[in-house]
């Protein structure tokens, strides 16, 4: 009854968070210089009829007052209707679900890579601290925070496909379930550079956790005992950590999401960042607002996740 | 490690010694972050002046039709482009370029963000829950695709991505400084304050601000080190100030389809961001090793 209460909590935050961000995305988008449909309208309005441009001015709220242009958006967002990309001439929907699971697929790569790069090192790091491997370990971390993700992937592209003539982007995207291989070749190289720097981060929370840990009463007690160093490690030190490193990577999933958008135009793959870029060039706000609350809802849920899974990971916070 | 930079005084010595006669600067200098972010930042800053005044061995924009694509030589320390220009001016003017939006940026960001932070902790428990709340919404929006919602709207120039890139960083700001302040509204020196009868302003002002400089100093540093990157990335994708205004983005971007023939147009402006966000991160640690005495000992 306590976890359904706490679920439900949960749900309810995200909820009135997400309700925010509309918000906030709708007043950056639509209440700054620039009116926004008349814009997008311009590119496309001889193609429409007139009951079309009637529908989508119904549909945006063309000469409401805002609060009304508003609502009118959020009413259609919740049953469903994400709008009309005026210049790719789609439905949101339709992008969304060819674009998605692109970015879906890099942004797990890329999550996965990240942890065990990052909890790897770190614990290498915590085990040896203040020698060579804890250097090494600082080392990544140091080259994870400070080599921004675009340059990395130029310099990956260039590297590939000029010295090793390998450039598995050049042929167009394929799908997981289409051509596994390829797909994963294509994925595999924007997502190491795209974990580099959430590595970096993880790395630091890591080692932080492992050494508070391993300072403590019971883990003393656990070695004094004779608990096989194998043992030691990861069922006193790294469970303990976990929490740390969960809630880490939570939070850097937001930075993931924003690396996305980058290096999917390095790696010229065809997700939501691509998607993106393309919307804000052609000055298409509808698509812009979709994409943002999207990847922002995602952000949101998967942290929601992240909170729900503490009480999986360390009892002790179930109680509270 | 060293134990020429400890500062772990025995019991003896008066407290005042502790805290370094030399103020700020001496604690920082003494922590070996502080000394090699100082140093770095220091030189990343002449060379962002030298950019923006316009001391520059060549024009950044001269051209030299004998000089095409040439590789590192001393007249051209990171060589030179496809219409002959000296990539190392163009660093310089280009970082200059990035320096002014990461610090007009920081200062949007720093200074809304620090008054919020302090009303939050200061003011009542409304007041707080609604900025704390809608910090938390603005959290939820990934930074970088909050500056680019931002510059779809504002549109390309140094204001705008400095706003653009500014905005996003305000919770983190209201975030850092607003639990210090929540502790030292119920401190002792703050609480004596109330009962003289000290007014609001004066407590904020002469007596929490001083109080949460350091953390707001750290947070600076951090924060400026994010948005060269951040600028960098916006000019990558196009959308940072138009032409003729490079920024360091701008040239490694436009040197990626030339990297392959010419690795130095590449390695130039790539080099001013990993130096610059290097010094800004060891900065912000070394402020934060001589804020906090727990870790000055470092």
């Amino acid at each position: 009854m306590n976890v359904v209460l706490a679920i439900g909590r949960r749900i309810l935050s995200v909820l009135v968070t997400l309700l925010g961000v509309s918000v906030i995305i709708f007043v950056v988008l639509r209440l700054l210089p620039g009116n926004a449909v008349s814009a997008s309208m311009g590119v496309s309005e001889g193609l429409l009829t007139h009951a079309q441009v009637a529908a989508l001015d119904r549909y945006y709220g063309v000469g409401q007052p805002a609060v009304e242009q508003y609502f009118s958006w959020l009413h259609a967002i919740l049953t469903g209707n994400l709008g009309v990309s005026l210049s790719l001439q789609r439905t949101v929907s339709y992008l969304v679900g060819l674009d998605l699971p692109v970015t879906i697929e890099l942004a797990l790569f890329a999550m996965v890579l990240g942890i065990v790069i990052g909890v790897g090192f770190g614990m290498w790091s915590a085990l040896h601290p203040g020698k060579w491997q804890d250097n090494i370990g600082q080392a990544v971390s140091v080259v994870g925070l400070a080599i921004p993700s675009f340059i990395l992937g130029t310099v990956l592209v260039v590297l590939m496909s000029s010295k090793f003539h390998y450039f598995p982007s050049s042929s167009s995207f394929v799908g997981f379930f289409t051509n596994p291989w390829l797909n994963f070749q294509q994925i595999i190289f924007p997502a190491f550079v795209l974990s580099l720097g959430i590595a970096a981060a993880i790395l630091r929370t890591t080692r932080g956790a492992v050494l508070e840990v391993s300072g403590l009463n019971f883990a003393r007690t656990a070695l004094g005992k004779g608990v096989s160093r194998r043992a030691f490690i990861w069922r006193h030190l790294f469970l303990n950590s976990l929490t740390a490193v969960v809630t880490m990577s939570g939070i850097q999933l937001g930075y993931l999401l924003g690396g996305t958008v980058i290096i999917e135009q390095i790696f010229i793959l065809p997700g939501m960042g691509s998607l993106l870029i393309t919307a804000i060039h052609n000055q298409d706000y509808p698509l812009v607002q979709s994409v943002t609350l999207i990847f922002a809802a995602g952000f949101v849920i998967v942290n929601m996740f992240v909170d729900l899974m503490y009480s999986l990971i360390d009892p002790r916070t179930r109680n509270r | 490690m060293s134990a020429s930079d400890t500062t772990a005084t025995p019991a003896s010595v008066a407290p005042e010694e502790v805290v370094g006669h030399r103020g700020w600067f001496g604690a920082l200098w003494r922590s070996r972050n502080g000394r090699i972010g100082v140093i770095i930042v220091g030189v990343v800053l002449v060379a962002g002046l030298l950019g923006i005044w316009g001391i520059t061995p060549y024009g950044p924009d001269a051209q030299d039709p004998g000089m095409v694509l040439k590789g590192i030589s001393l007249s051209h320390p990171m060589g030179t482009d496809q219409f002959g220009r000296d990539v190392f001016s163009g660093t310089l003017q280009g970082l200059g370029v990035s320096l002014e939006i990461a610090f007009l940026s920081v200062l949007i960001a720093g200074v809304i963000g620090t008054i919020g932070g302090i009303i939050a902790g200061f003011l009542g428990k409304w007041t707080s829950a609604v900025i704390m709340r809608m910090t938390d919404m603005m959290f939820a929006i990934p930074t970088v695709l909050f500056a680019l919602a931002i510059v779809t709207a504002l549109g390309p120039g140094i204001v705008d991505s400095s706003i653009a890139i500014g905005v996003g960083w305000i919770p983190i700001f209201v975030r850092v400084v607003r639990s210090p302040v929540l502790a030292l509204r119920e401190s002792d020196f703050v609480r004596a304050g109330r009962v003289l009868g000290f007014s609001r302003l004066r407590l904020l002002w002469r007596h929490i601000l001083p109080n949460v400089a350091g953390v707001v100093a750290v947070q600076t540093s951090l924060a400026l080190a994010w948005a060269i990157v951040a600028e960098a990335g916006l000019s990558f994708l196009g959308l940072g100030p138009p032409p003729p205004t490079q920024s360091l983005g701008d040239m490694v971007n436009n040197s990626s389809s030339l990297a392959s023939i010419a690795w130095w147009t590449l390695v130039g402006p790539s080099l001013a961001i990993v130096v610059a966000v290097i010094g800004f991160n060891v900065l912000g640690d070394g402020l934060r090793d001589a804020s906090d005495p727990r870790t000055r000992t470092r």
